[in-house]
């Protein structure tokens, strides 16, 4: 079991700490427009310091996965050594940008980036070999990172220095971001949920649900939310009311709608595999009882698949998330926003600007209806 | 009580029932035996609707049940399976209180109820209220499932198999404790078994069933004695029911007074059959009856009885 531990982590913590001194830790550019070229690290105090720090955690990640019975440790040490790295990548880049060149950037280099992935991979393979998830060592490092820029640590960072340029229209993304992922899960779960209820005794309906949900998902999406353009238009300039409630051929509409037809499939799945989860004869027990169709299913088919539905339910949130980025293509907003802004001026900050959130949020869905899952009771 | 009036059931091609008339009457035991197959179960979910007969018509209490709600009929009848079916995500005082809340029942009383049951199936309520059905054994949950079965005081009770599933020794701790409860208790009971000596252990009434018809129909004896339909004969083998009569008869009911000096000792309660295998294993051509008075039974009892 140890054996697992050093064979698996050693590679990792070496590849941390060699990986920025070989690829580079941080980059400059003249300005946002110019590719940057790798600075050396600057040769200040503080700096020092951190990337000294950031090489005794990654030391103490290799020490621990050699040593027996650490609980935790290594996920601790892994953690230290991405916080130790991310403040050496703000302290060096202050110091890096030159005197009186406000247009100047300064980002991580590839070697940072590195060296930042393989440590939350280890802290990832440390959390599974002990049998755990890697949630809240990840999460830590989030929280952290945060708390550095909070400090003014990472001020000089051309990321965050785009954020907060950009703070009134990011804020606005992000809300709506989760206007549209969330109203799409709702529309869908609307659509899916008294659709898999009816399937339970129809067959037809099942097999006619699930294959419009699976035909439409070999549809592009891009030309998905195009295609629905054009209708909704149409009903929108026939009926005035539902114009002035927001509905229109760009906007949101056809992203919420389109991003919804996507989520059909999982969630009708899903939801149809969670009802059908209690046994034939404990439902036939529940009818010899005198329960009425609605008290089976919310008394005995919804409770036993409870956990296989909110399964589904988690995999059509994150899907929803990642999905809702599209929506900018047809005006819908969200982050998708930033990123396709990014991708137009070749910026690879402002890009990055508008994924970390989508992936923050994909990340908080996914733990928040795990942690709910393990909210339910379970049947022993 | 119960009636059933020319009743059918076909699937399709396959008759499940065809044509069955009889009643039970209030208060009495009746067992459906039948191999699997021969449409006893059909029959048995008729009479709470989960089955709606294609032709004839069921009568409870002389009132057909096609024209009563199936949920308000389903909560007037207590309804055993052989699989128990508790829910698993219920705790034992919940599943025992479905139907007195489905009744609407206030919560003191079913919390009384609860316990008054579970202390009659053999359950300690405060060690048993709170459990679920996942720590318990298979004749424990079947307890429990007899227990929820009787929570609304049912005048009726249908059980399907109800002990099949489990080991000779529980099934016959809970024959016994089915007996007890019909006779405190006098309840309809309507139980389906494919087990002839389940069948005898517990019935006042038999009715036999093969390929959908009934072929037999009445008390034990009549059903599995001497005058016992060829059908019935065919299907139970001629030693089995040779036996099988021989159980349904108590040994004392035959004894003779005076002392058997030598003779082994057959326990209180033993029937014919018992008594038979005691002579057999000692190889003697009697044997003494336990209790106050001097009593024994002669080979030639056994060999006259009816």
């Amino acid at each position: 079991m140890r054996r697992a531990h050093a064979l698996a982590l050693t590679p990792l913590a070496l590849m941390a700490m060699l990986a920025p001194w070989w690829l580079g830790w941080i980059a400059v550019a003249p300005n946002r427009l110019l590719s940057p070229r790798l600075a050396a690290l600057p040769d200040t105090e503080p700096v020092t310091l951190a990337w000294a720090a950031f090489h005794v955690a990654c030391l103490a990640l290799l020490l621990a996965a050699w040593l027996p019975h650490r609980r935790r440790f290594e996920e601790v040490a892994a953690v230290a050594a991405m916080l130790a790295l991310v403040a050496t990548l703000g302290l060096g880049a202050s110091a890096a940008l030159p005197e009186g060149a406000p247009l100047a950037r300064a980002a991580p280099a590839a070697g940072a980036w590195v060296a930042l992935l393989v440590l939350a991979l280890a802290t990832a393979v440390a959390a599974t070999l002990r049998g755990g998830t890697p949630t809240i060592p990840l999460l830590a490092a989030v929280v952290g990172t945060g708390l550095l820029g909070w400090a003014g640590l990472l001020d000089s960072l051309s990321l965050v220095r785009e954020a907060t340029g950009r703070a009134a229209e990011l804020r606005a993304a992000l809300g709506g971001h989760l206007f549209l992922s969330t109203s799409a899960l709702l529309l869908a779960l609307v659509v899916a949920l008294p659709l898999s209820v009816l399937a339970l005794a129809r067959p037809g309906v099942e097999a006619g649900f699930l294959g419009a949900a699976s035909g439409v998902q070999v549809i592009p999406s891009i030309a998905l939310f195009g295609l629905l353009i054009a209708p909704l238009a149409a009903l929108a300039s026939s009926f005035p009311a539902l114009r002035e409630m927001g509905l229109g051929g760009i906007g949101p509409a056809p992203a919420v709608i389109g991003i919804a037809a996507y989520l059909l499939l999982p969630l009708g799945r899903g939801l149809l595999a969670g009802l059908r989860v209690a046994p034939a004869d404990l439902l036939e027990a529940a009818r010899g009882q005198g329960l009425s169709p609605r008290q089976v299913l919310w008394g005995v088919r919804v409770p036993l698949g409870a956990g296989v539905m909110l399964g589904a339910l988690r995999l059509a949130a994150v899907q929803a998330v990642g999905l809702a980025t599209l929506a900018a293509l047809v005006g819908g907003g969200g982050l998708g926003t930033i990123v396709f802004q990014g991708v137009g001026q070749l910026a690879s900050d402002l890009i990055l600007l508008g994924v970390l959130p989508i992936l923050a949020l994909s990340l908080a869905a996914d733990a928040a209806l795990a942690a709910l899952s393990r909210l339910l009771p379970s049947a022993a | 009580m119960i009636r059933f009036e020319d009743v059918s059931q076909r699937y399709g091609e396959v008759q499940a029932v065809r044509g069955v008339t009889f009643g039970v009457p209030s208060g009495v035991l009746c067992v459906l035996l039948g191999e699997s197959g021969s449409g006893k179960s059909t029959l048995l979910r008729m009479v709470n609707r989960l089955i709606e007969p294609s032709g004839g018509r069921v009568l409870l209490q002389g009132q057909d049940v096609a024209g009563i709600d199936p949920q308000i009929l389903r909560r007037g009848i207590g309804y055993v399976i052989q699989s128990v079916g508790l829910f698993p995500h219920r705790s034992v005082a919940e599943n025992v209180a479905t139907v007195p809340r489905l009744l609407g029942w206030d919560a003191a009383r079913i919390a009384a109820r609860v316990d008054k049951l579970l202390a009659m199936v053999g359950l300690e309520p405060g060690e048993y209220r709170a459990r679920r059905p996942a720590t318990l054994s298979g004749g424990q949950a079947q307890r429990v499932g007899l227990a929820r079965a009787l929570a609304a005081d049912p005048p009726v009770l249908l059980m399907d198999e109800p002990f099949s599933a489990l080991d000779p020794a529980t099934r016959r701790g809970l024959q016994a404790e089915l007996r007890r409860i019909h006779a405190n208790m006098g309840k309809t009971i309507l139980l389906v078994t494919h087990d002839v000596e389940e069948a005898l252990a517990l019935a006042d009434r038999i009715a036999v069933m093969e390929a959908g018809r009934l072929v037999a129909e009445g008390p034990p004896l009549a059903v599995l004695g001497w005058e016992t339909p060829a059908s019935v004969r065919r299907m139970l083998g001629a030693e089995t029911l040779a036996f099988h009569r021989l159980s349904a008869l108590r040994a004392e009911d035959f004894a003779l007074p005076g002392f058997a000096p030598g003779a082994p000792l057959l326990a209180a309660g033993g029937t014919m059959r018992d008594a038979l295998l005691l002579m057999l294993t000692h190889g003697t051509d009697r044997a003494a009856l336990a209790g106050e008075a001097a009593r024994h039974l002669p080979l030639s009892a056994i060999l006259a009885a009816p």
